[in-house]
């Protein structure tokens, strides 16, 4: 018998005061799967996935994580934001960021612990910064930033990951590193849900496909629905172009 | 009628007059202070202009001079610190506010058996208000009002998109400079009737009453210049009534038909919202 | 000038204490306002607990209490009041700041004494602070430091990334509330000393210096708890010395504030040489 799946969509659908951004989201992730959400801008992949981290309330459709409402599994699901967020000015140090992927299991009142730490240091080991462990965040890279954001997430030990564009500018090393942490995450039993514009990239790290433009076109297997006709349907007819390294693109 | 009986007195008739001009004008200016996210930094400027005051009370010249050419240095003083690394505008705004402040105190705590009573610069004091205040009034109200009119679409695209107005060429620099200066002059003009601390209040309250009611910009000037003239003649009439201060009478009022417009305004109030 | 002498007085060892507690607390405090940008907000509340104090002052209660109940109220409506889409932030906290304040002016201008009592609520008397005082200040203290240290590495997680708190489960609402709590506590322990323009320098001016020099939030902290409380210090012998050797009666409490300033200045000139000093 099938495990139950980590992620389970059922027209799942989020509106703003009347306007429908996203809707009719329809699918299912198990452990060791992974998900690209591929769509043009506005599409609603951004607000699909704060719905999935219950950051905003669906208007309709249910949606399950670990079988439960996704506030209720905030603690299983760890999110990788876009690093250009952040303030860079901001005086933390690399390894500091990655210890705060533990907070949730270090629980109030208490401070990380030698365990924490070791997890921490090892987590951003895996994504190639341990010597920069003591730098100060905003002195890295953009690629290096997010590296560190995927090492925090890492560090929480989650069932579920969520990224959103974890590639954008981010440099060949870094992609590759990413890469392979993500590999390491999914052989681990986790689930992923990323974001992305870069076709050949969810090739790469995606077994299965959630095709969006407000709504849903297609919902899975790489193979079989990362298709041309799929594709123009879900960016309306826009050109797809090739990046210089020969790989299609689809132009956001 | 008790409230218009109240307006018989020559002193009355002058605050009456203070009240309305002052209170449209900074309605008027509010807008572009709402625009431009700049309450703290209008807040932070009525408490700076504080030690120009004490300083121009020491040297027995005008205190609307003194008051005026400190808050010019201190918008300078802002722009620069908070132009450095990682200085955010908020902080600079606050040492600078504090600093200035400090100084103030400092200036007038040594000064042993100084009488003047300053606090009216602090609270506002309409009732005092002479022919002379209500000139420079009217005068500062007709420039600000003229230079507003004149950069209207200037200034308004400079706060809604910096880069695209210094990309069509003008001088954003500059153009932010004189904003700055016009809030300064409208704070300074401000202080007889309510004082630098509660300056801000007018400026502010009836613009952010104008947005909850009315999309269009022009509209949201007029109706925010009307509503502080109001706020400026009722509140006037209770201080006068119920023998309060007027300046803080005045600044109540002004709050009063904010948060009544925060509840029932069309769209955009608490009862609206709620329905929907 | 001894920096020592002016503290054999009584009086002046009190002043002393209170404003060497209060320049750590405020520091430590002010760390989080600078951090998330919420001067204004710090700035709010020493205005807001104004009318608290008038209410207490024409009851004949403690001041203290009449400031900390404003203290609280605003907290809270701070808070919620903020994220209406039409009003902004600033706009919203300029207007319950200027009411607050103006409620507080219409009760005291009908009283008598009306504009002694304002100078005194605006400027502080920390030279006039008794035991009661000093021990309600140390008691106030004693609560926020708890507070703070208890829920220090959640309140940074919000100041640095406020998405991944709420994605890790964390309620940013109820942690922004403990700040503004915080915040209220330090205005109203610090009120009746340095006065409510002042306070708001405590808060804001060693943390804004701390932060030109420090590259963690732990250095920072410190450093700022070591300016506050140094200019504290430093403020009282400076107004103590002056007023006794030159006869020009200084403020104290504005004394302190104009030496946090000049110390802030020097942390900004040296802040570029250290950045040279530092890099890799």
């Amino acid at each position: 018998m099938e495990p139950d799946p980590l992620l389970e969509l059922r027209r799942a659908t989020v509106a703003y005061e009347r306007d429908p951004v996203v809707e009719g989201v329809d699918g299912a992730v198990a452990a060791g799967q992974s998900v690209a959400l591929i769509g043009p801008n506005g599409a609603g992949k951004s607000t699909l996935i704060r719905a999935i981290l219950g950051l905003v309330p669906l208007t309709s459709g249910t949606i399950r994580v670990l079988g439960r409402p996704p506030q209720a599994a905030r603690r299983q699901v760890a999110y990788v934001p876009q690093a250009d967020t952040l303030d860079p000015e901001f005086p933390v140090s690399a390894l500091q960021v990655v210890l705060m992927g533990r907070y949730p299991r270090v629980g109030w009142l208490r401070r990380p612990g030698a365990a924490d730490r070791r997890l921490a240091a090892r987590a951003l080991a895996e994504v190639g910064l341990a010597e920069r462990a003591s730098s100060r965040f905003g002195t890295l890279s953009g690629g290096q930033r997010q590296r560190v954001l995927l090492a925090r997430a890492v560090a929480q030990e989650p069932r579920l990951l969520l990224l959103d564009e974890p590639f954008n500018g981010v440099d060949a090393l870094s992609q590759d590193l990413l890469l392979a942490a993500l590999g390491r995450l999914r052989a681990a039993g986790a689930a992923v849900v990323m974001a992305t514009h870069d076709l050949g990239l969810a090739h790469l790290a995606c077994d299965e496909v959630c095709l969006l433009n407000r709504h849903q076109i297609g919902f899975g297997p790489i193979g079989t629905t990362l298709t041309p006709e799929l594709l123009r349907a879900t960016y309306g007819g826009q050109a797809l172009q090739l990046r210089g390294d020969g790989v299609i693109v689809a132009r956001p | 009628m008790t409230l218009l009986d109240a307006f018989g007195d020559g002193f009355a008739r002058r605050a009456l007059l203070e009240a309305v001009m002052v209170g449209g004008l900074c309605g008027a200016v509010g807008v572009h202070v709402l625009l431009r996210r700049l309450p703290f930094f209008t807040m932070a400027l009525g408490h700076a202009t504080f030690p120009g005051v004490v300083l121009a009370a020491l040297a027995g010249i005008s205190l609307f001079a003194g008051a005026a050419v400190f808050g010019a240095v201190v918008v300078v003083v802002v722009a620069l610190l908070g132009a450095r690394e990682r200085v955010d505008d908020t902080s600079a705004v606050g040492v600078t506010l504090s600093g200035a402040f400090a100084l103030g105190v400092l200036l007038l705590s040594a000064q042993a058996g100084f009488s003047r009573d300053l606090t009216a610069f602090l609270v506002g004091s309409i009732v005092t208000v002479q022919p002379g205040d209500l000139a420079v009034t009217a005068l500062v109200g007709v420039a600000v009002l003229a230079v507003l009119a004149a950069l209207h679409k200037e200034l308004v695209l400079g706060a809604f998109d910096r880069g695209g107005l210094a990309a069509l060429g003008y001088p954003v620099l500059a153009l932010d400079v004189v904003m700055l200066l016009v809030i300064e002059a409208v704070v300074v003009t401000s202080i007889p009737a309510v004082g630098t601390v509660l300056a801000v209040a007018l400026i502010v309250a009836p613009a952010a009453t104008a947005r909850l009611w009315t999309e269009r910009l022009r509209a949201t000037m007029a109706l925010a210049a009307a509503l502080g003239a109001i706020s400026g003649v009722v509140g006037l009439a209770i201080s006068l009534q119920w023998r309060i201060a007027a300046g803080a009478t005045i600044v109540l009022v002004a709050a009063a038909l904010f948060g009544l417009s925060l509840v029932v305004a069309p769209r955009h109030g608490l009862l609206a919202r709620c329905s929907n | 000038m001894s920096l020592l002498e002016p503290f054999a007085l009584p009086y002046m060892q009190r002043a002393l204490v209170e404003v060497l507690v209060l320049g750590a607390l405020a520091g430590a405090v002010g760390v989080l306002v600078v951090l998330r940008r919420l001067a204004f907000v710090g700035d709010a509340l020493t205005h807001t607990v104004f009318p608290g104090v008038v209410i207490a002052h024409l009851l004949g209660r403690s001041l203290l209490l009449g400031a900390l109940a404003f203290g609280v109220l605003t907290a809270v409506l701070l808070t919620f009041v903020g994220g209406h889409r039409r009003v902004g932030n600033d706009a919203a906290l300029a207007i319950l700041l200027t009411s607050f304040f103006s409620l507080g002016v219409v009760l005291i201008s009908r009283t008598r004494g009306f504009t002694a009592d304002l100078t005194v609520f605006l400027f502080g008397r920390v030279l006039a602070i008794d035991r009661t005082d000093l021990v309600q200040t140390l008691v106030v203290a004693a609560v926020a430091a708890v507070v703070l240290a208890v829920l220090h590495k959640e309140l940074v997680l919000r100041a640095f990334d406020p998405e991944a708190a709420t994605a890790m489960g964390y309620r940013t609402g109820r942690l922004d509330l403990v700040l503004n709590l915080l915040i209220a506590l330090v205005v109203v322990a610090a009120v009746e000393a340095v006065g409510t323009v002042l306070v708001i320098a405590l808060i804001v001016v060693p943390a804004a210096a701390a932060r030109l020099l420090a590259d963690r939030v732990a250095a920072m902290t410190t450093l700022a708890c070591l300016l506050g409380a140094a200019g504290g210090w430093l403020g009282l012998a400076v107004s103590y010395e002056v007023s006794v050797d030159r006869d020009l009666r200084l403020a104290a409490s504005a004394t302190i504030v104009v030496v946090l300033v000049a110390m802030f200045l020097l942390a900004a000139a040296l802040a570029p040489l250290r950045r040279r000093m530092a890099s890799r």
